[in-house]
């Protein structure tokens, strides 16, 4: 298979612009500047079948569209989301630190094409090597005419600014984000209005993933069509990065087709089982915010379609393993921990419900749980999923349901005999 | 508040955005980089230089976990205990922190050398257990590395 | 003007209207705590969440616009079931305080969990605690523990006085409110927060634990602490916590709360103007007639008073910027009728904001333009008091703040002294006669506010002590002293006489007032101050 997104991470000094440009690096940038306009750009990735990598899959292209197709009063924006920080996910790291001009290029031409005049990279503010790989990279770009004025030669204009975070998941919602960037809490906004129509400091803005942003180049260099040969056109097409960890030998970034089964992720790539007297017991796809998997229901691709039919999903393809040596309900209990650490608080049902879901699983796992605790779980989830501002509260709550459903006799045992199954 | 240099740097970070508020985060960040951490004083300071209520700044202090109020050890630990680090030992990791330094999570050491967190999700997963030490990533983690690493400390 | 469709009934709507707004403005309520009419559109308490057919999930009625062929539904079952899990959500950490709470009453989480809620509670954790009785500023305490976090009070200090002070602090579940160290909150506004507070998180400290507030009757009235007069409530109750009804001599007032009235002061008032009632009972009460400082019958002292105004010598008035409309118009009939100088005082104070306070404390200082004359504003007494061209002076003391009731100046040469007021202090000490009047929120009558709005102010309690309106202690008088004035029997009849006088005033009643008062027009006399 040919590395497309991971072709520069393992050589030497990846990171500078010598070894980016002289593996072929901005040249898609030039042919966009050249020959394309904006609109051809977009139409290459809406039909290339890119979907978002942060997490909902939306169509890129499509997004794109949204945007004024002029520039009126108010500037656009194109901000970079590099606040990675889903449980499970680590791919976007990799990116940054390995290969940071693939993404300033994906996010030069991403401006581009909805005619923005400042991209933001917002990086969580953990990724301190990232920041600082970024910052030299950006300076590199600016120094080559890659960024700033008249980027070359095409009257196009466009400033990369770097943004840090200081530590909040939910700012990598993307109204989060742009709330937190305009130096606020990260609380999300109420949509309507979308970004595309108010977004930062109420300009037309588009909001896109660090991984997404690094497929734009090989989009614009290699055409639609060969994108869509790879992975399962239409609908789930391109290279994708599959971050692998928990109980298994290889854990690490993996970057495949779209598409690649999951056994062949966890056996195949990631060496199988970390103990091989500890079997499989369940996978966690997408990140923390997705339904379980039990090892019986693993027979299955990792893709946006294939995971959602499950009832499951692809979301930031965040794999995480679990053995037979697991307790479900100890699992549970750090994965809400998470949640009600993370919720921003705004909003009454995940602000009350997070916490409240975290202290019955204390009790649940401590062995003071009872029985009544099984169903109110499933019901606060319930009480919580569509009645919040954004999808923090349904990422809490659909882990809890989901493991509670399918792993009920753990939680059953723990409230009998208050102590773990296994 | 703390020198021309400061407020030079300050004044290239809000000069970035269209808005002086938009500022916040990063000079924050500056103001942490300088003294340790951020405190009342320095608040009011970034409010008055942004143009926000120091009730704003000290909000957005409270919300950002990395913002420190209070100053932390020389080496402040931050271990990672979500789901995959927990999965791969974080929490032995953690256990082996308090017996080795003698603290408690949350606690200083009282040379104010080592100060210890439990943090989420640092983006490492595949490297687990780890921890953050000030800015870097150590991944990989046994008992023996982490030790090692202490020992060689200046 | 959208057409939709609201459990079952077609209803026009004001295009850009929310469903919230749309459903309030037919008189119907949809729960809600964040949304404040008055403020931006928060959305983050999700009480308001209702059913809009072909939405995917429930949406929340204060941010949703309406739009043509709507079809919502507030009553159905996923509503009902989704309110009862709000509810029990915002129960969850609230602490069992109504016992001791303020807000008992009049707290919208009591209304609603009685309304909307499960009917007991399913969670068996502990509660967080945090600050209770927390002072943030002069006149605020702070719960943090039953603070809902709907953010009314934190926008309230950033889009209305743009002071920023409140403000959240921490994450999650730990979330509070307060102010910065050192910076409380103290901006002239600070006590409408505790009005928009759904809850008891925050009560002013001029309140708390004052009477509960189903013991208060709730009197629409005006305020004269300035010349804005802002729509207020004035609750008054007795010092027992029984039902009050007029007539109980200790009734008092316990606290004015703010008025909507989007022609004088929006949904607003100023510190200063909701805690101006505390002055009605910063001084002794002039509980009745006094002669040469000796109590007396109301009907010897009147004698004696019109016997002083009838002597040899010029006759002066010096009157409050504050009296109302029918106190100011029977004094002009009287000074006419003896051809006395008339003088409104004028109480100024600070500057005009660019919110609702008023420089001119005067509450109705134009009312006294359009009735004496601007002259009478401009006019000083002083100089004639003391150089003893006056023989008789009659002060009318402030209805309001016997601080803004003078005494006699130094030096003063005045052979009579009447005093007409509620309050025994400044010239009422010097008085040969000392009259009982009615305090501002004894008496009914009219004010008009600087930009000419009239609105009726009414009796919230009866008088302390023998207290007469103003209107009756100037018709006693002038029928004692054998001078022609019409025998009013109520405030609205002195008001007639009135606008058949005074040109602004032409064309209107008191039935005319209505609760939100009118603007009254006519010739501009200027403001004073």
């Amino acid at each position: 298979m040919e590395r497309i997104l991971t072709r520069n991470v393992d050589k030497h000094d990846s990171e500078t612009i010598a070894v980016y440009e002289g593996g072929g690096g901005y040249q898609a940038l030039r042919k966009a500047l050249s020959g394309m306009s904006p609109e051809a750009v977009t139409d290459e990735v809406k039909k290339s079948g890119l979907r978002g990598r942060g997490g909902a899959g939306f169509p890129t292209g499509l997004k794109w569209t949204f945007m004024p197709k002029e520039v009126g009063k108010k500037p656009h924006y194109l901000l970079c989301n590099a606040d990675e920080s889903e449980p499970g996910t680590f791919k976007d790291r990799l990116l940054m630190e390995r290969d940071p001009h693939l993404l300033l290029e994906g996010c030069l031409i991403s401006s581009y094409a909805i005619h923005a005049s400042v991209c933001f990279i917002y990086v969580r503010g953990e990724y301190v090597r990232s920041i600082r790989v970024l910052e030299r990279a950006i300076a590199e770009a600016y120094a080559k005419g890659y960024a700033g004025k008249n980027i070359l030669g095409s009257g196009w204009s466009c400033e990369l600014v770097l943004h840090p975070g200081a530590g909040a998941y939910i700012c990598g919602e993307e109204t989060a984000m742009m709330t937190s960037l305009e130096g606020n809490r990260g609380y999300p906004r109420l949509k309507p209005p979308f970004p595309a129509q108010a977004g930062l400091w109420g300009c037309p803005t588009t909001i896109n993933n660090v991984e997404t942003l690094a497929n734009v180049p090989f989009i614009v260099e290699r055409g639609a069509d060969w994108f869509l040969s790879i992975g399962k056109a239409p609908k789930n097409s391109g290279p994708k990065l599959y971050s692998l960890s928990g109980h298994v030998k290889r854990p690490g970034n993996y970057e495949a087709p779209m598409g690649l089964p999951l056994h062949e992720l966890i056996y195949d790539l990631g060496g199988g089982m970390l103990r091989d007297d500890r079997p499989l017991k369940a996978v966690i796809p997408g990140g923390s915010s997705v339904p379980v998997l039990r090892a019986d229901e693993c027979e299955v691709d990792l893709d946006f379609d294939s995971l959602a039919a499950k009832g499951t999903m692809l979301g930031s393809a965040g794999v995480m393993v679990m053995d037979s040596g697991t307790c479900m309900v100890n699992a549970l209990r750090r994965i809400s921990h998470f949640y009600a650490h993370e919720s921003c608080g705004q909003c009454t049902p995940c602000r009350e419900g997070c916490g409240w879901m975290e202290r019955i699983l204390d009790r649940l796992d401590t062995g003071e749980g009872r029985q009544a605790d099984l169903d109110l779980l499933h019901d606060i989830g319930g009480q919580i999923i569509g009645n919040t501002i954004c999808a923090l509260g349904d990422a809490a709550a659909m882990p809890v349901q989901s493991f509670v459903k399918k792993f009920r006799d753990e939680f059953q045992y723990h409230v009998d005999h208050k102590a773990c199954m296994v | 508040m703390l020198g021309p240099d400061f407020e030079k740097r300050v004044d290239a970070i809000v000069a970035r955005y269209p808005e002086p508020k938009a500022a916040l985060l990063p000079v924050l960040w500056e103001v942490q980089r300088a003294r340790g951490h951020v405190d009342a004083d320095a608040e009011a300071w970034v409010g008055k230089r942004l143009g926000v209520s120091a009730a704003h700044v000290h909000g957005c202090v409270t919300f950002y976990t990395m913002y420190k109020q209070q100053p932390s050890g020389k080496y402040h630990l931050q271990v990672c205990t979500t789901l995959s680090c927990m999965l791969r030992g974080s929490d032995e990791l953690v256990e082996h922190l308090t017996r080795r330094l003698g603290i408690g999570v949350g606690e200083t050491t009282p040379d104010g050398r080592f100060s210890l967190v439990r943090v989420e999700c640092l983006g490492s997963c595949g490297t687990a257990p780890m921890f953050q030490l000030n800015d870097d990533y150590h991944e990989n983690l046994t008992a023996e590395r982490v030790d090692r690493l202490l020992d060689s400390l200046p | 003007m959208p057409k939709l469709t609201i459990d079952g009934q077609e209803v026009e709507a004001q295009p850009g209207a929310t469903v919230l707004q749309t459903v309030l403005s037919q008189g119907r309520v949809v729960p809600h705590y964040c949304y404040h009419p008055g403020l931006s559109i928060a959305g983050n308490c999700r009480m308001c969440l209702v059913e809009v057919e072909k939405a995917p999930k429930l949406v929340i009625g204060c941010a949703t616009v309406v739009t043509e062929g709507m079809v919502v539904r507030t009553e159905s079952e996923p509503v009902k079931k989704a309110r009862a899990a709000m509810m029990e959500f915002f129960l969850l950490n609230h602490p069992l305080d109504c016992p001791i709470c303020d807000q008992a009453g009049e707290c919208k989480l009591q209304d609603y969990a009685v309304e909307h809620g499960r009917g007991y509670s399913r969670s068996v954790e502990p509660r967080p605690a945090f600050n209770k009785a927390v002072d943030i500023g002069p006149h605020v305490m702070l719960d943090q523990e039953r603070c809902i976090q709907c953010s009314r009070c934190i926008r309230f200090c950033d889009e209305v006085t743009r002071t920023g002070e409140l403000a959240f602090f921490q994450r999650g579940d730990r979330t509070v409110i307060g102010v910065a160290p050192g910076r409380p909150l103290a901006n002239s506004y600070s006590g409408n927060v505790v009005d928009i507070c759904p809850v008891g998180a925050l009560t002013l400290k001029e309140f708390r634990f004052q009477t509960r507030v189903w013991y208060l009757k709730n009197t629409p009235s005006a305020c004269i602490a300035c010349a804005r007069n802002c729509s207020v409530f004035v609750g008054t109750g007795t010092q027992r916590q029984i039902m009050t009804t007029s007539g109980q001599q200790d009734e008092r007032v316990k606290r004015l709360v703010p008025r909507y009235n989007p022609e004088v002061n929006g949904h607003w008032m100023c510190d200063e103007g909701r805690l101006s009632w505390r002055s009605l009972y910063a001084a002794p009460r002039l509980m009745q007639a006094k002669s040469e400082g000796a109590t007396v019958a109301w009907e010897d002292a009147i004698a004696k008073a019109a016997g002083l105004l009838r002597g040899k010598g010029k006759v002066a008035l010096s009157l409050s910027p504050r009296l109302t409309c029918e106190d100011l118009y029977a004094w002009r009939l009287l000074a006419e009728a003896v051809s006395a100088q008339v003088s409104v005082r004028r109480i100024v104070r600070g500057e005009d904001d660019s919110l609702l306070l008023r420089a001119d404390k005067g509450g109705n200082s134009r009312g006294a333009a359009w009735i004496l004359g601007q002259a009478a504003l401009d006019r000083s007494l002083t100089d004639a008091v003391r150089a003893g061209a006056v023989e008789a002076l009659v002060v009318v003391g402030d209805p309001l703040d016997p601080a803004d009731t003078p005494a006699l100046p130094a030096g003063a040469a005045v052979g009579r002294v009447i005093f007409v007021g509620p309050h025994e202090v400044g010239a009422a000490e010097a008085a040969h006669v000392a009259l009982p009047a009615a305090a501002w929120a004894e008496e009914d009558g009219t004010v008009v506010n600087f930009q000419g709005h009239l609105q009726r102010v009414q009796r919230a309690h009866l008088p302390h002590g023998e207290g007469r309106p103003g209107w009756r202690v100037v018709r006693d008088l002038a029928e004692a002293a054998g001078l022609t004035l019409p025998g009013w029997a109520a405030a609205s009849e002195v008001f007639a006489s009135a606008s058949a006088v005074v040109p602004e005033l032409s064309g209107l009643a008191h039935a005319d007032v209505g609760i939100l008062g009118v603007r009254a027009g006519g010739v501009s006399t200027g403001v004073p101050g």
